[in-house]
C-alpha cells in the first residue's frame, strides 16, 4: 500500500507519487546548486515580503517542470492560489478570536506552501547517490550524511507506519478524541508510540544490516555513477539566486 | 577453548548501526516534536508548547540512548540534524549551533553517568533545550525576529509575541517548562522502557 | 569459491552455555547449492548470518570456531570486504533498501566498493539484460510490490559480482508467480557457477537447482540429502520435520492422505460463541440471510481516481462459519478489499457499515495491532464491558491462558497472531478477515495457524484468508474466491476443485 493518498504538495507524497519519472537530464541540477537553492528560497520566504518568494516559487516551479512534473506544479498554483484569494478575502472581514485559528492555519498554509515546493522539488530529483557524492565533494563526512539520507528516506516509513498502526486502533475503538483518552492520556500515548518505536527499530536494524553487507562503510571511499559537477543550468540558476538574494539586501 | 571470543565489537561496522539509528530516530524526533509543537499555534499555549515536545518526545529519546554504543557522536549527530533541517528552514545559523552544542553537552552527560537513569534524564534534559531555545531571538533581537514570524503568522499571533517579548519571565517559562516536561517525561519513559522495551528485548 | 565452518559455537548472550549452534561442522563446495532447512529457532539463520560476516564483524555475541571463505577468515575480513566476495539477500523487502529509487539501489553496492563509475554502469546494465527489469529502471522504490523488490535485490547484490550468495528465505513474502521468477534467478547464479546458500523451508521452487538440503536441528546439522534421497522417504517424513511440499502438483494427492482430517475441533465453540459479545443488530446492507447461511456484503467499491477503481465488487458472499480463501495475484486489489471490508478505508458510509457489522483484519504484520504491556489487557482493551473471566476464557481457548502476564511483542510470531485474533473476538467481531496468515512459516507453524482458524471457524465466526499458500488453502478452507483486477472473476467451493486451485495458483491453467 503506497502512500500516494497525501495531498501533493506534502514531500511525503513525492516519494510515493505513482506516475514513472521521465527525467529529461539536460537540465538535472547539480547536488549542491539544489541545496543552496533551497537555503536561498527558504531564507527569501521566511524573511522577505511575499515578492520574494513568489520568485522563488517561480524558479522552483519552472525547474519542476523541466522535470516533467506538471500534475504538482498545476496542483500547487491551484491550492496556493484559491488560499492566497481566501485569505485575501477573509484578512479585512472581523470574524473575533474564534475565527483567528482559521485564518493563521490558511495563512500558515500560504505562506509554508512555497517552501514546501522546492523542497518538494530538491527531494524527489536528488538521487542518494549524487547527494553522497556532492557531499564528500563538500568534504562534509560521512558520519553527517550517512544519518541525513535514512533520515529523509525514513519519513515515508514513519508515516506508513503509523499509519498502520491508526488503522488498527480505529479497530479496537482508541481514538484520540474520546472519554478513555481524556481519562488517560499517557496510557493514549503509550499506544501509538510503543508499536510505532518497535515496528521502526526493527525495520532499522534490517535496514543497517542489508546496508553493511552491501560493503557500505564510513572508511572506504564510494565513487558515484552519475557524473556531478557544475553545468551552464547551474550557474543560471546560482546566479538568480544571488541576485535576488543581493535585490532584497539592496532594497532593505 | 581458547579460540572463544567476544563478536560485534565497537568496530566500523557498529558505526554504520550508531548512524542508522540516528537517521532514524532523527526522523522521528522531528515528526514528533513537530506534532507537540503545533499546539503552540494556539497563543495561550506557547509558552507551554516546549513542556509538550519534550513529553512527547521523551520515551523515543531514551529508546535511541539506550540503543546506541557511541552516545557522545549520536547525540551530536542528532542535534546537529535537527540544527541542519531548521536552519534549511529559516532559522539562524547560530540557532544551528546551538544545537551542536545541546548536542555534546546531552553526549558528555550520558558518557559520565554510563548511560544509567541519571544520564540518560540530564541528557534528555540538555536535548529539551534544543526546542526551548528556538524562540530566543525574540528577546536577543526582538525586531527582527517579529519581521520573520510576520511573515509566517497572522497580526494576532505577531501582537501575542510581541507582548511576550516584554518581559522576560516567558523565556525563562520556555525553560523551565520543558525541563519539567523533560524531567516527568523522564520519568515516564523509565516506566515505559522497564513495562515494554526491556520485556520486549529490545533495550537493556 | 570453498565455505568451510569449523566447529562453530555461538551465543547471542555473554557465555556459550546456551549456545544456538554447538560445535557445527559444515562444507561447501564452489558451484554448490545449498538449502538449510529446520524448524524456526534452529539456527538456521544464524549459520547464514557467519558466511556473511554479520558474525563475528555485526551481532554481539559469544563465538568459538572458524568461518573460511576459500583460504580467508571472516574474522581477519572487514564487512566490507567480505561483501565483495558474499552477497546477501534477506527475508523482508521492505527493509532492505538503502536508497529511493531503483537506478541507485542496482548501483549502491557497486559505488559503495569504489568501483570504476564506467564499469558500475556497465555491470548494471549486464544486469538488468539479465534479470530483465528494464520496466523496473527509474521507479521509486515506495511503489514496488514485493515481488519486483526482491528482484532488484537480487540483482544489485548480482551487480557486485560476488562468488557466494546467501539468501535469508527470500520467498516469504513472494506469491507463486514471482516465486518462480526467483527460482529462474537462483538457477542462473548456479550456471554461472556461483555457490548459493538459501535458508528456506519451501522446496519446490528449487527442485531443479538444489544439490544438498542440510536439515539443521539444535544448533547441529542433524541430516544431509540430496533431493532424490528426500524425496524417496515420502512426503510425510519431510512434513513431519516441518519442510513444506516438495511438488506442487503431487500436493493434492499428499494432502488428501495425510492432513485431510474430518473437521473435528469442536471443543473450541463455547469459548467464542459468549453471548455477551455478540451483536443483535444487523445494518440495512449486510443481511445474513439465515436461510442460505451466509453473509453478504455490497457495494464494495474503492479507487483512488475515478476512472481506474482498485476496488469494484457488487456483492460479496462469505458462507457463514466456513473459512474462505482469498487468492489473485499481487496488485488484484486483495489487500484493499479486506482494508475496505474491515472499515479502514472508502467512504463514511462503507466505514460505518462496516463497524455495525462487526469485520475485524488480522493484518500481515501483527506487531502494528499490540499495544499492551500483557496479553490479558490486550483482550480486554477492546471488550465493553470489560470482563476477565471472559478475556481468560477467550485466551484458554487460543491456548494462550499461560501467558495472559507476558507482553504480547516479545512472544513468538504465532503467539502474536492468536493474540491479536483474541483481541478481534474481545471486541465482537463476527467476521475476521486475515492478510496472509502463513506468510514465511514452516509446515508445522502452517498447521497450527491451520487448527486456529478451523477451530474459529467451528464457533461460528466466518472467515476471509487472504493468501498465496496452496498448501494452507486444502488445508483448511472450503472455498476459494479468485480476485482479478478489482473484481471477482470466480468463487467455488474447493471440494472437488483441488486441481483447478492449485493450476491456477501455479499459472498453468
Amino acid at each position: 500500500m503506497t502512500i500516494n493518498k497525501t495531498w501533493g504538495f506534502s514531500p511525503l507524497a513525492a516519494l510515493g507519487s505513482k506516475e514513472q519519472q521521465s527525467r529529461n537530464l539536460a537540465f538535472a541540477l547539480d547536488a549542491r546548486t539544489k541545496l543552496f537553492l533551497a537555503l536561498a528560497a527558504n531564507g527569501m520566504i521566511f524573511t522577505a515580503p511575499l515578492v520574494y518568494s513568489l520568485l522563488m516559487v517561480a524558479v522552483a516551479s519552472i525547474l519542476l517542470l523541466l522535470e516533467g512534473k506538471w500534475k504538482f506544479v498545476c496542483t500547487f498554483f491551484f491550492v496556493y492560489l484559491s488560499a492566497g484569494f481566501f485569505f485575501g478575502q477573509v484578512k479585512n472581514l472581523d470574524i473575533g478570536t474564534s475565527g483567528t485559528i482559521i485564518l493563521a492555519s490558511l495563512f500558515l498554509m500560504y505562506r509554508i506552501m512555497p517552501a514546501c515546493a522546492v523542497l518538494y522539488y530538491v527531494i524527489t530529483t536528488t538521487k542518494v547517490n549524487e547527494f553522497l557524492a556532492c557531499m564528500s565533494r563538500m568534504h562534509i563526512l560521512n558520519k553527517v550524511t550517512i544519518p541525513l539520507i535514512v533520515m529523509i528516506r525514513f519519513f515515508p516509513t514513519v508515516y506508513d507506519e503509523a499509519r498502520a498502526i491508526g488503522n488498527a486502533m480505529r479497530m479496537r475503538g482508541i481514538r484520540l478524541f474520546s472519554l478513555r483518552t481524556i481519562k488517560n492520556p499517557v496510557a493514549f500515548l503509550e499506544y501509538r508510540l510503543v508499536p510505532l518505536l518497535v515496528s521502526i527499530t526493527k525495520i532499522g536494524d534490517e535496514l543497517s544490516i542489508a546496508a553493511v553487507t552491501r560493503g557500505l562503510s564510513t572508511e572506504t571511499k564510494r565513487t558515484c555513477v552519475a557524473d556531478i559537477g557544475f553545468r551552464w543550468v547551474d550557474f543560471v540558476v546560482w546566479a538568480y539566486c544571488i541576485a535576488v538574494i543581493v535585490m532584497f539586501l539592496y532594497r532593505s | 577453548m581458547s579460540n572463544t571470543r567476544i563478536t560485534g565489537k565497537k568496530s566500523s561496522n557498529t558505526l554504520v548501526r550508531d548512524l542508522v539509528n540516528v537517521g532514524i530516530f532523527g526522523a522521528l524526533y522531528l515528526v514528533l516534536s513537530g506534532l507537540g509543537a503545533s499546539i503552540g499555534f494556539i497563543p495561550a499555549f506557547i509558552v507551554v508548547s516546549t513542556c509538550a515536545v519534550s513529553l512527547v518526545t521523551s520515551v523515543p529519546l531514551f529508546l535511541f540512548f539506550s540503543k546506541v554504543e557511541r552516545p557522545l557522536l549520536c547525540c551530536v549527530l542528532l542535534c546537529t540534524l535537527f540544527g541542519v533541517v531548521m536552519v534549511f528552514s529559516g532559522h539562524g545559523i547560530s540557532y544551528g549551533l546551538l544545537c551542536v552544542m545541546y548536542g555534546v553537552l546531552a553526549g558528555f552527560c550520558l558518557k559520565l553517568f554510563h548511560k544509567n537513569f541519571v544520564g540518560c534524564l540530564f541528557a534528555n534534559v540538555m536535548i529539551s533545550f534544543v526546542p526551548s531555545s528556538m524562540m530566543i531571538p525574540l528577546w536577543a533581537s526582538t525586531e527582527e525576529y517579529l519581521a520573520y514570524c510576520s511573515s509566517v503568522c497572522d497580526s494576532a499571533y505577531i501582537a501575542h509575541l510581541a507582548e511576550l517579548s516584554s518581559s522576560y519571565w516567558p523565556l525563562i517559562g520556555l525553560f523551565g517548562f520543558g525541563t519539567a516536561g523533560a524531567v516527568v517525561g523522564g520519568f515516564i519513559a523509565r516506566r515505559v522502557m522497564k513495562r515494554h522495551f526491556e520485556r520486549i528485548g529490545l533495550a537493556k | 569459491m570453498n565455505i568451510s565452518l569449523k566447529n562453530i559455537s555461538f551465543s547471542y548472550t555473554d557465555s556459550l552455555d546456551d549456545a544456538i549452534l554447538k560445535n557445527l561442522n559444515l562444507e561447501i563446495r564452489s558451484g554448490e547449492c545449498v538449502v538449510l532447512a529446520g524448524e524456526s529457532g534452529c539456527g538456521k539463520t544464524t549459520i547464514s548470518k557467519l558466511i556473511n560476516g554479520l558474525i563475528p564483524h555485526y551481532h554481539s555475541g559469544t563465538m568459538d570456531g572458524d568461518v573460511l571463505l576459500g583460504d580467508k577468515n571472516t574474522a581477519d575480513m572487514t564487512l566490507a570486504e567480505i561483501s565483495r566476495v558474499v552477497g546477501s539477500v534477506f527475508q523482508n523487502p521492505r527493509s532492505q533498501f538503502f536508497n529511493i529509487d531503483t537506478d541507485c539501489e542496482l548501483a549502491f553496492g557497486c559505488e559503495n566498493l569504489g568501483m570504476d563509475p564506467e564499469e558500475i554502469k556497465q555491470r548494471v546494465e549486464n544486469v538488468v539484460q539479465e534479470f530483465h527489469l528494464e520496466h523496473l529502471l527509474g521507479r521509486s522504490i515506495f511503489n514496488l510490490s514485493g515481488g519486483e523488490k526482491q528482484k532488484i535485490a537480487c540483482a544489485s547484490v548480482s551487480a557486485t559480482g560476488p562468488e557466494i550468495f546467501v539468501l535469508d528465505e527470500p520467498s516469504a513474502n513472494l506469491d507463486l508467480k514471482t516465486i518462480e521468477d526467483l527460482k529462474e534467478i537462483v538457477s542462473r547464479w548456479k550456471k554461472a557457477g556461483k555457490t548459493v546458500v538459501i535458508v528456506e523451508h519451501r522446496l519446490y521452487y528449487l527442485r531443479d537447482v538444489v544439490d544438498r538440503i542440510c536439515y539443521v536441528k539444535d544448533g547441529q546439522i542433524a541430516y544431509e540429502w540430496t533431493l532424490a534421497e528426500l524425496e524417496a522417504k515420502g512426503p510425510a517424513y519431510a512434513s513431519s520435520l516441518g519442510l513444506r511440499c516438495m511438488n506442487l502438483e503431487m500436493l493434492n494427492a499428499a494432502c488428501h492422505s495425510v492432513n485431510r482430517h474430518p473437521r473435528s475441533e469442536t471443543e473450541g465453540i463455547h469459548y467464542f460463541s459468549c453471548s455477551q459479545l455478540r451483536r443483535d443488530h444487523q445494518p440495512r446492507d449486510v443481511i445474513a440471510s439465515k436461510a442460505k447461511q451466509s453473509i453478504i456484503f455490497s457495494n464494495l467499491t474503492f479507487s483512488y481516481h475515478h476512472k481506474h477503481p482498485i476496488l469494484d465488487i457488487d456483492c460479496l458472499e462469505l458462507p457463514c462459519g466456513q473459512i474462505t480463501a482469498l487468492i489473485g495475484h499481487n496488485g488484484a486489489g486483495k489487500s484493499t478489499l479486506a482494508q475496505v471490508l474491515c472499515g479502514l478505508q472508502g467512504s463514511w458510509r462503507q466505514k460505518r457499515a462496516a463497524r455495525k457489522c462487526g469485520t475485524y483484519l488480522i493484518m500481515q504484520d501483527v506487531n502494528h495491532q499490540l499495544f499492551t504491556e500483557s496479553v490479558l489487557d490486550e483482550v480486554l482493551l477492546g471488550m465493553k464491558p470489560q470482563d476477565e473471566k471472559l478475556a481468560l476464557e477467550i485466551l484458554e481457548g487460543l491456548n494462550l491462558k499461560q501467558y495472559a502476564d507476558n507482553h504480547p511483542m516479545a512472544l513468538s510470531g504465532g503467539q502474536k497472531q492468536r493474540v491479536a485474533i483474541g483481541s478481534g473476538i474481545s471486541s465482537g467481531c463476527d467476521v475476521v478477515v486475515f492478510d496472509e496468515p502463513t506468510s514465511g512459516l514452516d509446515y508445522r507453524q502452517m498447521l497450527a495457524v491451520s487448527a486456529t482458524l478451523k477451530k474459529l471457524a467451528a464457533s461460528g465466526k466466518t472467515l476471509l484468508v487472504i493468501t498465496h499458500d496452496p498448501e494452507f488453502i486444502l488445508n483448511s478452507c472450503q472455498s476459494v474466491i479468485r480476485m482479478e483486477h478489482g473484481k471477482i472473476v470466480e468463487q467455488y467451493p474447493l471440494s472437488g476443485n483441488e486441481n483447478q486451485l492449485i493450476k491456477m495458483m501455479t499459472g498453468k491453467l
